[in-house]
C-alpha cells in the first residue's frame, strides 16, 4: 500500500465524510458565487447606467407634451447634438432602452471612453429604436432627447427647455443599501462555510490522528504527511470549488431575471445579463476560506496555543465582546462598525460553546437527580467538542433573525407606502400649459364624482429650510394636496398632533416626512420656518408620516398657504373616479384644458407590478439564508452523529447501569434537545443585536435612512422548533448507535483533536 | 461617381482579410442579399437622365451622392479648398413613389451619411455626420432643390439657377451661394458611366461651372471667400468590381476655360480609366480609357500620392497635378484624402483630386469606426435586386 493510499484510505471508511465536506464546499461555493455574481452584475450595470448618463441632460416641451420624433427632427435640425432614448418593456420583460446610433454620434468623443450604446445592440439594454418603436407600439410617450453637453451653450428652439436627465428616479441610495445588505449576507456565508467545512474537517483529522502515529512510526516524516494533507484539501477544494462556481452561476442566471426586474422595478437599475462577476474571484475567495479553514493550524500554530489557553483567553474574549458592543453603539463611521460586528461575532462565536459548558457544568453540581447531573455533564462535554458546528448553527440564526426581521418590516412598509402613494386609482399630469384651477373647479362640479369618487391635486415644488448661523438653508419637495380628503387622511402617521388633517386643510400648519423630522430634528408641535417663493413663513408641524427610504425632505401643505410667486415644479390630479368612467373624467379634463393629450396612469395596474416584482426582490434574500440555516442544520446534524456515535461505548453504559432502553434514548433525546436548544438561545440575543445594528446603526449610516425596527417572537418559535427538530434527529439516530454493539470506546478526546 | 472611394476602401479592406469582396459605402453591402419584392435597380447603357428629378433622391438604387467640391480665394487671393457631400445608402429598396414610412417609426431602410472639409493654409479640416432615412432630420428632394441632414444643408433659393450651401461644425463654418453656369454634363453614355471594361457602372452627371462666395468661419477668423465650384450627382445599385484595389479621381478647371474630368480604379494589372473632356465652347466628349493616361509619382509618407501626370494625348493635354503642403486625410468613418490641387503642364489651372486605397489607414479607421453600422445593418437585413443585370464575378455577397 503506498503512503498516498494509506493516507486517504481514511475517506474510502468514512465516505459520508468525504461526501459532507464535498456537498458543503460546492453548496457553499454555489451560493456565494451566485449572490456575488448578481451582486457584481448588478453594480457593473449601476456603474455603467450612471457612466451613460452622468451629467446629461434632457429636453422637454414647455407645453408639458410628450416629445415626439417631430420633436428630434427640429431640434436636430436646429443644430442642436440630441440623440433619442426610448425605453420600453421588453419582450422578455424588464426594459429595453431604443437608441439611435446613427444620431449618436455626436455625443462620441476622442478622448473619452466608448458609449455605452456603441457596439453591438443586443437589447442589453440597448436596442435599434426602431425595435423600440415596434415593441411600444401604439404607445406613446416615453421618448426622451438627451442632449450632449458641448452642444447647449446656444440658445435651444423657443418651445423647449433643459431637463436633468437620470435613468430613473433618485433610488441610488436604495439600491446601494439592497446592495450591501446582500454583500454582508454574502460574508456571513463564507464565515459560516468557514466554521462547518472546518468542523468536518477537524473531525477527519481527529479519526485520522492513529493513522498518521502510524505512517510516522513507519519513518514517514511528519512535514511529509502534512505536504500531502495540504494536497489533499487543494485537490477536493478545487474539485468541489469548481462545480460550485458553475451552479452559483446557473443560480445568479435563474434568479438573475427575477432579481433584475426586482432591481429594475424597485430601484429603476436595469440589470445588464452578462457583466460582472468573473470564474477567479469565487475561486480565488472559496479556495482561501476551505484552505484557512482547514489549515489554519498548519500556518498557524500559535493559534492552537490560543485557542489551548481557554481559561486565560476567556476574560480576553469577555473584553472583546464588550468593546465590540460599544463600539457598535458609539461609531460614526462604517468600517469601524464592520469591525465591531466582526469583533462581536468572534466573540460570541468563542464564548457560546463555553458559556454552555459552563452553564451544563454549575447545573451538575447543583442538580439532585443523578441521572439530570450526568445529562448535565454531557452537555458540556458535548458543547466544547462539538464547538464548531454549534457556532456555525448560532451564526447561521443569528444571520436568519435580521433578514427575515427586515424582509417582513420592508414587506409591510413598503405595501404601506405603495398604498398611501397610490391611493387613488388614477394619477392625471397637469401639461404645463394647462391651468390647474380649471381642472379644480370642473372636478368639483361633477355631482357624480362627489358622490362616489374622491379627488385631489398635488402642487410639487421646492421650499428652502433656514440654515444654521453660517451653513446654507436646506432644500426640500413642497407637496400641496387639496382639498384634504380620504386619499390621505387614511396615511399612517408616525406622530401627530390633534386634528392634523383638518388642521392641514385649514392651511393651519404642514406635515413633514420622516427623514425631514429625523435629520433636521424636527418635532410635532414646534414651528418649522420654511423660505416659499420669495416669503419666510413659519408653520407649526402637525404630524410625521413615514417614507419608505427617500432621501429627500418632503413638507405636505394645503395649496391655499402658497404664496403667489411660489415657483410650481410639477402638478397632478389624483383621482378615483368611483362611478364615473375614468375616460368621463379625461375627456372632461381634455375639454377644459383644451389638450388632445392627457399622461394618465393606472396606479392598481403599478402596485401590482410593484408588489410582484418585490416578491420576487426578495427571492434570493431569502433563499440564501434558508439554504445556510439547512446547511448548518445539516452539518450539526451530521457532527452530532459521528461525535455521538463515538460516545456510544458510555451511553450504553446507561444500560448497564441499569435504565431500560427507552430510558437511556430519552435521556440521550433529551442530551441533545438540551444542546440544540442552548444555542438557539444564544443565537436569539445575537441574532437580535444584529438587526439592532443594522436598523439602527448600519442604515443610518450608510443611507441616512432607515426601517422601523421589529422583532417577530413568531419567527424565533419557528426557529426554536427547528432546532428542537434537529436535536430529535440526533437523538433519533443514537437510539439505533445504542442497538449496535460497539467493541471498544473510543477517545473522545482524540476525536475532536486533543492531545493524546 | 467618385464616392465609389468608399466603396473601395473596403475592398481594400476585404482584400487584406478576408476574402475578396465589394462593399458600399457604409460596407453596407457585405451582410446578405434576400429576395425582395422590390428589387433595386440598377443603371446600365441606354439609361437616360431625366432632369430636374435627378437631382433629387432614388430610393430605389442602393447607392447615392450628391458632391460639392470648390477651389476658392480669399480676398487676400489665398487659395481655400472645400469640400460637401452628403450620401445616401439605401437598406430597403423602394419605388420612387411609394408612400416613405412612418417617421414614428424610426424606421431603417436607409442610411445618410455627410462629409465637409476646409483645406487652408496647409491646415485640412473634416466633419462628418450620420444619420437614418425617412425620419426627417436628413433628406433630399429635387424641387425646389434641397439636401440636408441637421442644420447642413444645400437648398435653391429663390433666384434661378441659385443655391445656398450651410455647414457648421465644430469650431469652423461655411455659408456659401453658388451660381450654376451652363447645363448639367452627362458623362459617359449620355449619363451612364462605365466603372469596368466589364460595363458595370453607375449615372452621373456634373455640374462643372458653379461660381461660388460666401463666407468660411475658420475658430474666430471669419474669411470672405469666392472662385468655382464642380458638382456631381451620382447613383448606383453596383458595387466595384472584386480585384479593385483604389481609387483615382481629378476635377480640373483649366485656365483655358476648359474643364476635365478623369479617374481611374486601379487593379493588379492596370485597372479601368474614364473621363470626360469639356471643352470650353463645344460638347462634352466621353474619353475611352485608351485615350487617358494617368500615373503617379512617387507617393508621401502616408502612401499617398501627392504629385500625378495625367495626359489626354487627343486634345494635347499633358499635366502635372500636385497638391499643397499638408495632411488632406477626411478622416471619417472611411478615410480618404481630398484635396485642392494645382495643375501645370501643357495647361495650369486647380482642381480637386480624390484619392483612396493607400497605405493602410484605411483598415485600422475603418475596424474601430464602423461597429455601429454594421450593427444596423444586422437588424436589417439588406435586400437586393435579382434582376439587375450583373456579371458572374460582381458578387456582392459577403458569406
Amino acid at each position: 500500500m503506498t503512503l498516498l493510499a494509506a493516507l486517504f484510505s481514511h475517506y474510502r471508511r468514512h465516505p459520508l465524510q468525504l461526501l459532507a465536506l464535498a456537498a458543503m464546499i460546492v453548496l457553499a461555493t454555489m451560493l456565494w458565487t451566485g449572490v456575488h455574481h448578481l451582486t457584481s452584475q448588478a453594480r457593473a450595470s449601476l456603474d455603467q447606467s450612471e457612466s451613460a448618463v452622468a451629467e446629461r441632460q434632457q429636453i422637454a416641451r414647455q407645453d408639458g407634451k410628450p416629445l415626439t420624433v417631430e420633436d428630434f427632427v427640429e431640434l436636430r435640425r436646429a443644430g442642436l447634438c440630441v440623440m433619442p432614448w426610448w425605453e420600453v418593456p421588453s419582450r422578455q420583460g424588464g426594459r429595453v432602452v431604443g437608441i439611435d446610433p446613427l444620431a449618436a454620434g455626436c455625443f462620441e468623443s476622442p478622448d473619452s471612453e466608448e458609449a455605452p450604446w456603441q457596439g453591438e445592440l443586443d437589447g442589453r439594454p440597448f436596442i435599434d429604436i426602431s425595435e423600440a418603436a415596434k415593441l411600444a407600439g401604439k404607445n406613446e410617450g416615453g421618448l426622451t432627447l438627451l442632449i450632449s453637453d458641448p452642444h447647449i451653450d446656444g440658445a435651444l428652439p423657443e418651445g423647449y427647455r433643459l431637463a436633468p436627465f437620470r435613468v430613473g428616479p433618485d433610488t441610488g441610495e436604495l439600491g446601494d443599501s439592497f446592495l450591501l445588505n446582500l454583500d454582508a449576507l454574502g460574508v456571513l456565508v463564507l464565515l459560516i462555510t468557514a466554521l462547518l467545512v472546518r468542523s468536518v474537517y477537524l473531525l477527519g483529522m481527529a479519526q485520522r490522528r492513529d493513522s498518521f502515529a502510524l505512517l510516522h512510526r513507519f519513518g514517514v516524516p511528519q512535514a511529509r504527511i502534512n505536504r500531502l494533507l495540504v494536497v489533499e484539501i487543494l485537490l477536493l477544494a478545487l474539485l468541489c470549488i469548481v462545480p460550485g462556481i458553475w451552479l452559483g452561476r446557473w443560480l445568479a442566471t435563474g434568479l438573475g431575471s427575477g432579481f433584475g426586474r426586482a432591481l429594475e422595478g424597485l430601484f429603476d437599475q436595469p440589470l445588464y445579463a452578462g457583466q460582472g462577476g468573473n470564474w477567479l474571484v469565487p475561486l480565488a475567495t472559496m479556495l482561501t476560506v476551505v484552505l484557512v479553514a482547514c489549515l489554519a493550524d498548519f500556518l498557524r500554530p500559535w493559534a492552537r496555543a490560543f485557542a489551548g489557553s481557554s481559561r486565560r483567553s476567556g476574560g480576553l474574549v469577555v473584553l472583546v465582546l464588550i468593546a465590540g458592543l460599544a463600539l457598535s453603539a458609539w461609531v460614526t463611521d462604517l468600517l469601524w462598525l464592520f469591525i465591531a460586528v466582526a469583533l462581536v461575532f468572534v466573540a460570541a462565536g468563542i464564548l457560546a460553546p463555553r458559556l454552555i459548558a459552563w452553564l451544563a457544568d454549575w447545573r451538575s453540581g447543583h442538580d439532585r437527580n443523578l441521572q439530570a447531573r450526568w445529562r448535565h455533564r454531557e452537555v458540556s462535554v458535548l458543547a466544547r467538542r462539538l464547538a464548531l458546528p454549534l457556532v456555525a448553527l448560532q451564526f447561521a440564526m443569528a444571520m436568519v433573525l435580521p433578514v427575515q426581521a427586515l424582509v417582513t418590516t420592508f414587506e409591510s412598509t413598503f405595501d404601506r407606502w405603495l398604498a398611501q402613494r397610490l391611493e387613488a386609482d388614477y394619477y392625471i399630469e397637469v401639461p404645463e400649459s394647462a391651468d390647474a384651477t380649471l381642472a379644480v373647479d370642473w372636478l368639483a362640479e361633477q355631482p357624480e364624482l362627489a358622490a362616489s369618487g374622491l379627488w385631489h391635486r398635488v402642487i410639487r415644488g421646492r421650499a428652502t429650510l433656514p440654515g444654521n448661523g453660517d451653513e446654507a438653508g436646506t432644500e426640500v419637495d413642497v407637496f400641496a394636496i387639496g382639498p384634504v380628503g380620504p386619499l390621505v387622511t387614511d396615511w399612517q402617521l408616525l406622530e401627530s398632533a390633534s386634528r392634523p388633517w383638518q388642521r392641514l386643510q385649514q392651511g393651519q400648519g404642514v406635515m413633514v416626512n420622516e427623514q425631514l423630522a429625523r435629520r433636521q430634528n424636527v418635532q410635532v408641535g414646534q414651528s418649522l420656518e420654511v423660505t416659499l417663493g420669495s416669503g419666510s413663513f413659519e408653520f407649526p408641524v402637525l404630524a410625521t408620516y413615514p417614507d419608505y427610504g427617500r432621501p429627500a425632505g418632503e413638507i405636505l401643505i394645503h395649496p391655499s398657504v402658497l404664496p403667489e410667486d411660489f415657483a410650481t415644479g410639477f402638478q397632478s390630479l389624483s383621482v378615483s373616479p368611483g362611478n364615473l368612467d375614468v375616460e368621463e373624467v379625461t375627456g372632461g379634463l381634455k375639454r377644459v384644458w383644451q389638450v388632445d393629450e392627457l399622461t394618465v396612469r393606472d396606479n392598481r395596474a403599478i402596485e401590482e407590478l410593484a408588489t410582484a416584482i418585490f416578491d420576487q426582490t426578495f427571492l434570493l434574500t431569502r433563499a440564501m439564508t434558508t439554504l445556510t440555516l439547512i446547511l448548518a442544520a445539516i452539518a450539526l446534524l451530521m457532527m452530532g452523529w459521528v461525535f455521538f456515535s463515538t460516545r456510544a461505548w458510555y451511553f450504553r453504559l446507561l444500560v448497564v447501569w441499569g435504565l431500560s432502553v427507552r430510558q437511556a434514548s430519552a435521556q440521550l433525546i433529551r442530551l441533545s434537545v438540551s444542546l440544540t436548544a442552548a444555542i438557539t438561545l444564544l443565537a436569539l440575543p445575537l441574532g437580535i443585536w444584529l438587526t439592532w445594528v443594522l436598523v439602527h446603526r448600519i442604515n443610518p449610516i450608510a443611507f441616512g435612512w432607515s426601517l422601523p425596527m421589529a422583532v417577530y417572537p413568531r419567527f424565533w418559535l419557528e426557529l426554536g422548533v427547528l432546532s428542537l427538530l434537529i436535536g430529535l434527529s440526533i437523538g433519533l439516530l443514537m437510539m439505533r448507535q445504542l442497538k449496535s454493539p460497539t467493541v471498544a470506546p473510543v477517545n473522545a478526546n482524540a476525536l475532536a483533536g486533543g492531545e493524546r | 461617381m467618385r464616392r465609389w472611394i468608399l466603396m473601395l476602401s473596403i475592398v481594400v479592406l476585404a482584400g487584406c482579410s478576408e476574402s475578396q469582396q465589394e462593399a458600399g459605402f457604409a460596407g453596407l453591402a457585405g451582410v446578405a442579399e434576400n429576395d425582395a419584392e422590390v428589387p433595386f435597380l440598377q443603371p446600365g447603357p441606354g439609361d437616360r437622365l431625366i432632369f430636374p428629378d435627378d437631382f433629387g433622391p432614388h430610393p430605389q438604387h442602393r447607392i447615392e451622392w450628391w458632391y460639392l467640391t470648390a477651389n476658392l480665394r480669399t480676398e487676400e487671393g489665398e487659395p481655400l479648398g472645400l469640400q460637401w457631400t452628403q450620401f445616401r445608402q439605401a437598406i430597403t429598396p423602394r419605388p420612387a413613389d411609394a408612400e416613405p414610412p412612418e417617421a414614428a417609426d424610426w424606421p431603417l431602410e436607409a442610411a445618410w451619411m455627410a462629409h465637409a472639409a476646409v483645406s487652408f493654409d496647409a491646415r485640412h479640416y473634416f466633419a462628418e455626420k450620420l444619420a437614418r432615412g425617412d425620419v426627417g432630420h436628413a433628406g433630399a428632394q429635387a424641387q425646389p432643390l434641397a439636401v440636408w441632414l441637421d442644420d447642413w444643408q444645400l437648398e435653391a433659393t429663390s433666384e434661378s439657377e441659385s443655391w445656398r450651401l450651410q455647414v457648421a461644425a465644430d469650431g469652423w463654418s461655411y455659408d456659401l451661394s453658388l451660381s450654376i453656369n451652363g447645363k448639367p454634363v452627362a458623362h459617359g453614355d449620355n449619363g451612364f458611366s462605365a466603372k469596368s471594361a466589364d460595363g458595370e457602372g453607375s449615372m452621373y452627371f456634373s455640374l462643372v461651372d458653379l461660381h461660388i462666395e460666401g463666407t468660411v468661419t475658420l475658430g474666430n477668423e471669419t474669411l470672405e471667400v469666392a472662385g468655382k465650384g464642380w458638382f456631381d450627382r451620382e447613383w448606383s445599385s453596383q458595387f466595384l468590381k472584386s480585384g479593385q484595389q483604389g481609387w483615382d479621381w481629378f476635377a480640373l478647371h483649366l485656365e483655358s476655360g476648359d474643364k476635365l474630368m478623369a479617374f481611374q480604379l486601379r487593379e493588379e494589372d492596370g485597372g479601368f480609366r474614364s473621363g470626360t473632356w469639356i471643352p470650353e465652347d463645344g460638347e462634352p466628349v466621353a474619353l475611352q480609357p485608351s485615350q487617358l493616361r494617368i500615373r503617379p509619382e512617387e507617393p508621401d509618407a502616408r502612401g499617398f500620392p501627392r504629385l500625378w501626370r495625367l495626359e489626354v494625348p487627343d486634345y494635347g493635354v499633358s499635366l502635372e497635378i500636385s497638391a499643397p503642403p499638408g495632411n488632406y486625410l477626411n478622416d471619417g468613418l472611411y478615410p480618404y484624402w481630398e484635396s485642392p490641387v494645382t495643375v501645370a503642364g501643357s495647361h495650369s489651372g486647380e482642381g480637386y483630386m480624390e484619392l483612396t486605397g493607400y497605405g493602410d489607414r484605411t483598415l485600422s479607421a475603418y475596424s474601430t469606426a464602423v461597429a455601429p453600422i454594421r450593427w444596423m445593418l444586422r437588424s436589417a437585413p439588406l435586400n437586393s435586386s435579382s434582376s439587375v443585370r450583373r456579371s458572374p464575378e460582381m458578387a456582392l455577397i459577403t458569406p
